[in-house]
């Protein structure tokens, strides 16, 4: 119940909302207009108005107007906007006054956050993409990654399903390690984490996310910036008052489906292939009917904040509820946060505190169920429930075919599993900054996350799954904890010397991870009615070992870095990254590595030479090289041999704990070691309406980690991690922005990017203990595998030839010894592509007319291949008896297969274009409102359009496609109100 | 500039002194720690034994790739659409390097032998009574001897230090030496204790019929027969003191006989020489009376859905005597549950079999704790009715039949049959080691040695030589470059 208070509280202070906006009176007081544009006369939206010596403060509205109403005949107002000088004019009532600004001379045009530090954009020498609040992908957004979707060259969001909860996957420029998921390093206001980390902020409270994908961008951050890094910057408070209300609201629906055999053509089928009558219970269900629903999606936040010129706080409340589109499928965030920096002797001193709580709720479909020789999620056992079972049998319990071996009702399951997680997290951080003399100043941040989750777990016997019906129900509650701990010690200075500036940081950084919690199980439940929450009801005779466990386990990283910026006559710039890492996951002799990087720039636009030419508004050249750590693939305690706890042991007469060696010691694990190198290229001609940027980079990773594959004997389990072999990545990638239409009025901006990618496997060779390992074809997804020379992901599969007279599916036979070789290296097998993209590309235009806006995302990619094992699931006719079959099964006409060989028939094409996002945004004129500074209400569909050869539900997958939570298309209004 | 980098250095001076970067274990043990604790030894060697269910009568492993071979047993796809035809493909000799039995079968023996390696190490290093060590040793050499019977030459190891590059590939003759020689260092170190601490155990008598079977197979291993040496190490075993289970009718007893508590919750000590230990949701599993019966007849008899997979082929079936008491293993016709059973399966996989069609086997009747997963019947190794048909059998191989008939005929009398009325044949010997041993894991090696594991029987064609031995797995073959497969895979 509580949640709902929350939901209600929301939805009734949106109405309170309505009725202040409604009820603005005018009051009988002199009327102040005017405008604020910029160096170009283009209007300045969201720039702050003060009147001096009081604390009234305004915004502009899109045309860059304001609007004060007060009792008094003459106002100075003080003006200012990011980037641009802070004015001061006076007002007389009546007469509007267009105020122009101009563009900050010290700190030129934007700002972008980098490690440890901000810098001019234009100062940039690496490769970072900024994207900024305004240019977000809009609509009911659950992740803050949804917003950059399609926004930033080489970086690649995909969500494989719209589970309620689940966030979608980033991988900035391709797999540089292949080991782990190769996720960017989150860095929000300088707290560091993995990507969960957004998912402890509200996604409108983002003011900019900075994404570094070069080692001389991310070398700074070191062991944790191979796969790149995010910089999210929060929305700061200015001076005066900020009252801000979000809504958005969707209906989220099914989209494609796959055909199945109605109940009627199974029936037929069933009856032409001796199916025993009795498999045919004579129904008609759509069992995927009844498991899905149409779902929604809310995100609610309200921010205040507020401050002086020495104290400025901001403060948010949001929610982000969830109904998934399969049944009893949900999750609800809710999420706190308020920041507060208060300056203080002559402000030398800045100190800084951020607090973010919250709280997510979750109740989880069940993802892994069904007989054992299929298990998947609720979907996919809808997909293959037979139509002709009935739901229910005659005395109302969930029917079951006794004949068949571990039946599933899966609408049984769906309604009587529970999943629930709870998950509290607390964030907390602290910034002091004193500015020490002249250029020099240090600064401490300390922050500290705190984590914790519970979750439980029911399954009863009536769920129909097997293991719940031997065991009379189960139940589990598993409590985990994250305890993140982060110290950084800064020193800056910086200083110019005529023509020269240099800027040189020098950082102590200190991490420490732990991980701990517990978990209980128990089973046999007299009946279903206090679920998991009380484990001491169920069979005292069927406490099993592993029933009850904890773990605890750390990680620490100790950094010393430094970085020094160099910059001549503003034309010449240059970045030397030095970071030594110590990390304890390694081996003995190899817990620290050193990481260098370097990179130049040359603004050819600030050269005399080009003085006289109007062309170029902005030419830069930048190139860089560094090289970065990686430590994420490996888990703790890798490098030593393992003794744990494994079961029990009849031994001596008695049942005893077992004890076993479960891993190899490898004293040798280090560094894996990202060299990359990056070229790129910054415009902008006709007077700034064509604006991009070109770039192009190698990454060398060396030193792979890896589970690597090692023989029985001589090894006890099949795998160890080592450092094994390098592979390269390489790629293209362009953005480009063009304004087609740019006036005061109207605005199209044509924007979009491409990138070009491949990648290519170096050697394959490793070392434990010291003896080399050499191997090839390390298996790397679904018939995909690793292989000297070739791309990573390299498909080599058998060639599917026919179907021989007893139904089995037959393979080519390539070098015609008369067998089919299954092994990794078999010559039956053929090259048939990768796995991995080889293009994907966004185009992202833009367009405003007076209040109204719209904007379109458009994305896709190709290249790849994808191994639909659902389809060969749902095809082979063996399984018609107990299962229902797609309807293209029947013109497959496969019995069999060679058991357990796949071929290239159920391999697929991968490409796709989406029309992800439309966006239509009206803004209502309030500058006549005495309260209301700004409202805009928007319409946005998701996922609109899907264009694709794809078979199956969604290409948007690597690997393979097992089974997915669907994807959704939704349907979203959205309403944005600033109170004065 | 000075103030710089002063405070640089400090900093970097404050850094040094702050730089641990060692591993905190929480949960875990070093093996270094570990096994230099005084219990450590103990412990290293009950680590093996934990290994031993792998070998019992679970699912999809070891006992499935050496029973399923054979005419004793086949899942056959159904109409139903359950059995994946690749269940089959064992019967019907159609398996390949893929097939996950086989890979479970090698990945099983080799995880044990290394786990055996280490406790023979740590045995020695912390000068552990000889018995221990002899034990360790000997239960390495059984894993070596499941190897060299399933799939011929292998790679062999004794000390786990060791890169792949140096390990070595032995033929089955050396193995088999090494084996045998193992087994004489170190079998009059063993007790003689029957049961109880040794329940489960390798004794003195256990080894000694370890050793008879290599003897007894010694011909297939190395082509040189040595039948009189098994009917020595047979003759150390029945000195042992061992007597056959009585077969006498019983209400009290699983099927209503006490011969069926050979196979019941624990093997009786005076027929059973080693059995594996098993207990549902504690220590491995048998499954093989749950899987053969169907849903119905399974929750009418054992409370639990039957599996309705395995079953007899109708030939197998046909063999036996109607007055034998073992053939209460066997259910056919009208069952509990409203089921009945039919004999005669005509397809294997395409279509299948009709969802009663076949004989249904419940020699290992379900004892508690049971549930819908498996059971908790323990499942012997060796027993002394396998130790007189193997002196019966080697008699007859030396030329003296007369003096196997007694052997021969205690087996046949005890089964509620009368003695033979000649002298016995490799033949008679051949058949009752089938009806005695049916689904305890000898049938292949039976086959083999009594060349009849190639020929046509039941749904099957005859086929050539090479299926008598298995592949080694693909896994492994991926895995280790240097591994041969064996010949026709």
């Amino acid at each position: 119940m509580k949640k709902n208070y929350f939901f209600y509280l929301l939805r009734y202070g949106l109405t309170a909302l309505f009725f202040c906006f409604l009820s603005s009176t005018y009051a009988q007081q002199s009327v102040f207009t005017g405008k604020v544009v910029d160096e170009n006369n283009s209007a300045l939206s969201g720039s702050t108005l003060q009147i001096k010596g009081t604390s009234r403060t305004t915004v502009t509205d899109t045309k860059g107007e304001f609007q004060f109403n007060i009792n008094q005949t003459a106002i100075t107002v003080i003006v200012s906007y990011v980037g641009y000088d802070r004015t001061e004019r006076i007002m007389t009532e009546g007469k509007k006054l267009i105020i122009q600004l101009r563009p900050d001379a010290q700190a030129l045009s934007e700002v972008v956050v980098v490690g440890y530090g901000t810098t001019k954009k234009s100062d940039l020498t690496g490769a970072v993409s900024s994207i900024s609040s305004k240019d977000f992908n809009q609509g009911v957004v659950t992740s803050p990654l949804q917003q950059i979707a399609g926004r930033a060259a080489g970086v690649v969001i995909t969500q494989t399903g719209s589970e309620p909860g689940s966030s979608p996957n980033i991988k900035i420029r391709g797999i540089t390690s292949i080991q782990g998921n190769n996720n960017p390093l989150v860095v929000i206001d300088g707290v560091q984490g993995d990507v969960g980390l957004l998912n402890q902020i509200p996604p409108t409270e983002i003011e900019s996310i900075e994404v570094l994908k070069d080692a001389s961008a991310t070398a700074i951050y070191g062991s944790r910036g191979a796969s790149g890094v995010l910089i999210v910057t929060m929305k700061k408070s200015k001076s005066g008052s900020t009252i801000e209300y979000t809504a958005n609201s969707s209906v989220d629906v099914v989209t494609r489906q796959l055909k199945m055999l109605t109940a009627a053509e199974w029936s037929q089928q069933a009856a032409a292939r001796s199916i025993p009558a009795s498999s045919n219970f004579g129904a008609n269900t759509d069992w995927f009917g009844l498991l899905t629903r149409n779902g929604t999606t809310q995100n609610h936040t309200l921010t205040i904040g507020g401050g002086t010129d020495n104290f400025s706080y901001r403060a948010s409340l949001g929610a982000i509820l969830q109904n998934g589109i399969v049944i009893h499928s949900d999750n609800q965030r809710y999420l706190g946060r308020i920041e507060a920096t208060q300056k203080a002797l002559d402000n030398k001193l800045t100190i800084t505190m951020t607090l973010n709580s919250n709280i997510t709720q979750n109740a989880g479909s069940p993802g892994s169920v069904g007989r054992a020789a299929f298990t998947s999620n609720l979907i996919s056992n809808a997909y293959i429930s037979r139509p002709t079972d009935p739901i229910y049998k005659a005395d109302g319990t969930y029917f079951t075919d006794p004949n068949l071996f571990q039946p599933l009702n899966v609408l049984a399951a769906a309604n009587t599993i529970i999943n629930d997680a709870e998950t509290n997290r607390l964030l907390g951080s602290l910034r002091a900054n004193y500015k020490i003399i002249g250029g020099l100043s240090a600064e401490v941040f300390g922050s500290w996350q705190k984590t914790s989750r519970t979750s439980g777990n029911y399954t009863p016997a009536v769920s129909t799954v097997a293991a719940a019906i031997d065991q009379k129900g189960y139940a589990s509650v598993n409590d985990d904890y994250n305890d993140y701990k982060l110290m950084d010690a800064q020193l800056n200075y910086t200083k110019n010397f005529g023509n020269h500036h240099i800027d040189a940081a020098a950082v102590y950084e200190w991490q420490a991870q732990m991980d701990y919690g517990s978990g209980s199980a128990a089973r046999g439940f007299v009946n279903d009615l206090a679920t998991y929450n009380n484990l001491g009801l169920g069979d005292f005779s069927k406490v099993q070992a592993g029933d009850y466990s904890s773990y605890r386990n750390q990680r620490r990283t100790v950094s010393v870095l430094g970085r020094f910026n160099y910059s001549f006559m503003d034309r010449y710039l240059l970045t030397v990254n030095f970071r030594r890492d110590g990390a304890t996951v390694f081996g003995e002799n190899h817990k620290w590595g050193n990481f260098p990087s370097t990179s130049v720039a040359w603004k050819i636009d600030q050269e005399p030479f080009m003085k006289g030419q109007k062309f170029f508004s902005t030419l830069k050249l930048r190139a860089g090289y560094g090289i970065t750590g990686n430590q994420q693939p490996l888990g703790v305690l890798q490098s030593l041999q393992i003794v744990q706890g494994s079961g029990t042991v009849y031994f001596g007469g008695n049942v005893q704990t077992n004890f076993r060696t479960t891993q190899n010691a490898n004293a040798d694990l280090e560094w894996e070691r990202k060299k990359s190198t990056n070229i790129g290229l910054d415009f902008a001609v006709l007077n700034g309406r064509l604006s991009g940027s070109f770039d192009v980079y190698k990454n060398v990773t060396d030193k792979l980690l890896y589970g690597y594959t090692v023989p029985q004997p001589p090894y006890p389990t099949g795998s160890i991690q080592a450092n094994v072999g390098s592979i390269q990545g390489r790629g293209i990638e362009m953005a480009l922005s063009y304004d087609l239409i740019s006036n005061e009025s109207t605005k199209l901006r044509l924007g979009g990017n491409v990138t070009l990618m491949d990648s290519k496997v170096l050697n394959l060779s490793g070392s434990l203990n010291g003896v080399p390992l050499i191997t090839n074809f390390i298996p790397y997804g679904q018939n995909a595998y690793l292989v000297v020379g070739q791309t990573i992901g390299a498909i080599y599969i058998l060639q599917h030839q026919g179907v021989a007279a007893n139904g089995t599916e037959t393979i080519v036979d390539q070098n015609g010894d008369g067998k089919i070789d299954a092994g990794a290296t078999s010559p039956d097998r053929v090259f048939a592509g990768q796995t991995q993209p080889k293009y994907t590309f966004a185009f992202t235009p833009s367009f405003r007319y007076k209040n109204f806006d719209a904007s379109v995302l458009v994305r896709g990619s190709g290249g790849n291949k994808l191994y639909n094992r659902l389809r060969s699931n749902l095809s082979y006719l063996e399984n018609l008896g107990k299962s229902n079959l797609l309807a293209s099964a029947i013109d497959d006409n496969m019995y069999t297969s060679v058991f357990p060989l796949a071929t290239d028939y159920w391999l697929e094409d991968g490409k796709f274009i989406r029309l992800e996002n439309v966006n239509f945004g009206y803004r209502i004129p309030t500058s006549k409102s005495k309260h209301i500074s700004a409202v805009r209400f928007s319409l946005t569909g998701q996922n609109l359009a899907l264009i694709t050869k794809y078979s199956g539900i969604d290409p948007e997958q690597t690997g393979g496609d097992n089974g997915i939570y669907p994807r959704v298309r939704n349907f979203a209004i959205g309403l944005n109100i600033t109170l004065k | 500039m000075k103030k710089l980098i002063i405070s640089m250095l400090s900093l970097a001076v404050f850094a040094q002194s702050c730089t641990k970067v060692n591993e905190s274990v929480y949960d875990k043990y070093t093996a270094d720690q570990f096994f230099a604790d005084p219990k450590g030894p103990d412990i290293a060697l009950a680590s093996v034994y934990a290994r031993m269910p792998q070998f019992g009568g679970g699912d999809n492993g070891y006992y499935d790739t050496n029973n399923m071979c054979t005419d004793e047993q086949v899942v056959p796809h159904r109409l139903s659409g359950d059995w994946g035809p690749e269940n089959a493909y064992l019967y019907t000799r159609a398996w390949t390097p893929t097939l996950g039995q086989i890979n479970t079968t090698w990945n099983a023996c080799y995880n044990s032998i290394y786990l055996a390696n280490l406790a023979v190490t740590q045995l020695e290093k912390s000068g552990a009574p000889a018995a221990k060590i002899s034990e360790v040793r000997i239960l390495r050499a059984w894993f070596y001897y499941l190897l060299i019977d399933d799939f011929g030459d292998v790679p062999f190891y004794t000390d786990n230090n060791i890169t792949t590059a140096e390990l070595k590939t032995q033929t089955r003759t050396q193995i088999y030496n090494w084996i045998v020689s193992e087994i004489t260092a170190n079998a009059d170190r063993l007790p003689e204790t029957k049961g109880g601490v040794f329940y489960g155990r390798f004794n003195k008598w256990a080894a000694y019929t370890f050793l008879a079977k290599m003897y007894l197979n010694a011909g297939v291993y190395t082509g040189a027969p040595k039948w009189a040496e098994c009917l020595a190490a047979c003759t150390k075993v029945a000195a042992g003191g061992y007597t056959l289970h009585p077969g006498t009718a019983n209400a009290s007893s699983p099927l209503g006989n006490k011969y069926f508590e050979l196979f019941g919750d624990l093997c009786p000590d005076d027929e059973t020489i080693l059995a594996i230990w098993l207990k549902r949701n504690v220590i491995g599993n048998n499954v093989l009376a749950l899987r053969s019966v169907n849903g119905p007849n399974g929750i009418a008899m054992f409370g639990y859905s039957g599996w309705n997979g395995t079953i007899v082929p109708e030939e197998t079936y046909n063999k036996y005597a109607a007055n034998d008491i073992r053939i209460k293993q066997f259910l056919i016709g009208a069952q509990p549950g409203g089921v009945t059973y039919t004999p005669q399966v005509t397809s294997l996989i395409n279509p299948g079999a009709g969802n009663t069609a076949g004989v249904r086997n419940v020699k290992f009747y379900p004892v508690a704790p049971n549930d819908g997963s498996g059971s908790s019947n323990d499942f012997p190794i060796y027993r002394y009715a396998d130790i007189l048909l193997m002196m019966a059998e080697c008699n007859v191989r030396l030329g003296n039949a007369a003096a196997a008939k007694p052997f021969i005929d205690q087996v046949r009398v005890r089964a509620g049959l009368s003695p033979l009325s000649a002298n016995p044949t490799l033949e008679n010997i051949y058949d009752e080691r089938g009806f005695e041993l049916n689904w305890e894991g000898h049938r292949r090696q039976d086959m083999i040695r009594f060349g009849t594991f190639t020929l046509a029987h039941g749904l099957v064609p005859a086929v050539d030589a090479h299926w008598q031995l298995f592949p080694i797995p693909t896994a492994a073959m991926n895995a280790n470059p240097n591994l041969k497969q064996n010949p026709g895979y």
